[in-house]
């Protein structure tokens, strides 16, 4: 029911927006007894055990997809430098250990962070949202019903995807046989920039997306209550978003790729 | 990753490749996309009206050679078949057949969403539901 099943991401979350009740509740160094910060006591400096929590967390992060890309990176750095093996040797097995484990979950939070696209995947992940499943889902609702599938895309870029790709197939045809045809090469770099202002649009509507939901998050945790249709709004918008980018990036890299070659 | 050798053989020799005319009224076509890898398929039947019977089909598909070879099968299996047969394919019997792995699932899925696709887009030319039939209440003798 928190924003963060991270252990059993396949339970869809009955949809609460707690924040903080997700958090990891304050406990005490194992070595000096003092209340400890996340990742290092703040009296006695020692590394503390890993805890699973999610990247949001691990980075004292609240759940907003706008963060600072600075001080994300200052902060990876400066818990690297601590977390370093040359700085633990002379710690106990355990702690080296510790260190160990908390290096590793540092990197991966903060390479899924650090990507505005992996974030927002992320963060629609510990809502509950199973990307790689929504097809099947669909083709199961289909089955059911007999209904044709929807598909998780509109129609018309579906199409332009298809067309697009028979024509990279011509241009490579050509290519390889040494005739270049430099009408659809020039149609191609037009698709190129079309398809280019789509994805910055798309990447507008996503920023848009990330203010609501940080909204949300800010309302939320300043105790205010969130309705549960906002919130699942903003979610599938970021779905759809992500869903229709995929494709457009895809295409760009391999026009890029039949152009260049 | 090694592909079973059917896969390779309906990928080096796909069968059915091509596009039948998608103004006719018998052709029915499926577009579909796999939102995972941006892959597309486009698939085609020709329907003969008097007997529903699948007389035709074609595809032409952008991606692995798991939907390459999903979708060439797929052509075969529902051509003699009537549209209400071609329904009952799914894309388990697929993964079966080809032995796909299960990272290539989603492949197979592609293949079942457009026969479906297709099937949908030459009911609705044809005037017809696609929504599952009532089963008619069996005559007993
Ligand atoms: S990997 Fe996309 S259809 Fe196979």
């Amino acid at each position: 029911m928190a924003l963060t099943e991270h252990k059993k991401p396949e339970q869809p979350d009955s949809g609460i927006l707690v924040v903080n009740q997700s958090r990891p509740t304050k406990v005490n160094c194992w070595s000096c007894g003092a209340m400890r910060a996340a990742h290092f006591c703040q009296e006695c400096g020692k590394v503390q055990p890993p805890t699973p929590v999610d990247y949001f967390t691990f980075f004292g992060l609240p759940f907003r997809l706008n963060l600072e890309p600075e001080k994300l990176e200052g902060e990876f750095y400066a818990l690297s430098r601590h977390l370093h093996p040359d700085i633990n040797a002379i710690n106990s097995d355990r702690e080296q250990q510790w260190s160990l484990e908390k290096s590793s979950q540092l990197n991966d939070a903060y390479r899924t962070l650090k990507d505005p696209i992996t974030r927002t995947e992320y963060l629609l992940r510990l809502q509950g949202v199973q990307l790689e499943e929504q097809s099947k889902a669909a083709t199961e609702e289909a089955r059911r019903t007999g209904k044709i599938k929807k598909q998780v895309v509109p129609p018309d870029l579906l199409e332009q995807v298809f067309e697009l790709n028979m024509q990279l197939e011509e241009m490579r045809m050509n290519k390889k046989m040494g005739e270049p045809d430099r009408t659809l090469e020039r149609e191609l770099q037009d698709s190129r920039k079309q398809l280019q202002d789509k994805y910055n649009g798309l990447l507008q509507e996503l920023q848009a997306a990330w203010n609501q939901w940080d909204g949300l998050i800010d309302r939320a945790e300043q105790g205010g209550s969130v309705l549960e249709e906002d919130r699942i709004a903003v979610r599938d918008t970021m779905v759809d978003v992500l869903n229709r980018r995929s494709y457009l990036s895809n295409l760009l890299r391999d026009i890029d790729e039949v152009l260049e070659s | 990753m090694a592909y079973s050798t059917k896969v390779l053989d309906h990928y080096s020799n796909p069968r059915n490749v091509g596009s039948l005319d998608k103004n006719s009224a018998e052709v029915g076509t499926g577009l579909v996309g796999a939102p995972e890898c941006g892959d597309v398929m486009k698939l085609q039947i020709k329907v003969n009206p008097a007997t529903n019977i699948i007389e035709d089909a074609k595809f032409k598909t952008f991606g692995c050679g798991s939907a390459i070879a999903s979708s060439s099968l797929a052509t075969e299996w529902v051509k003699g078949k009537t549209v209400d047969e071609a329904l009952t394919i799914r894309n388990t019997d697929i993964v079966k057949e080809l032995s796909l792995p299960p990272v290539k699932i989603h492949c197979s899925v592609l293949a079942e969403d457009a026969i479906r696709a297709a099937i949908g887009d030459w009911k609705k030319k044809n005037g017809q539901h696609s929504q599952p039939q009532a089963q008619p209440v069996e005559q007993r003798a």
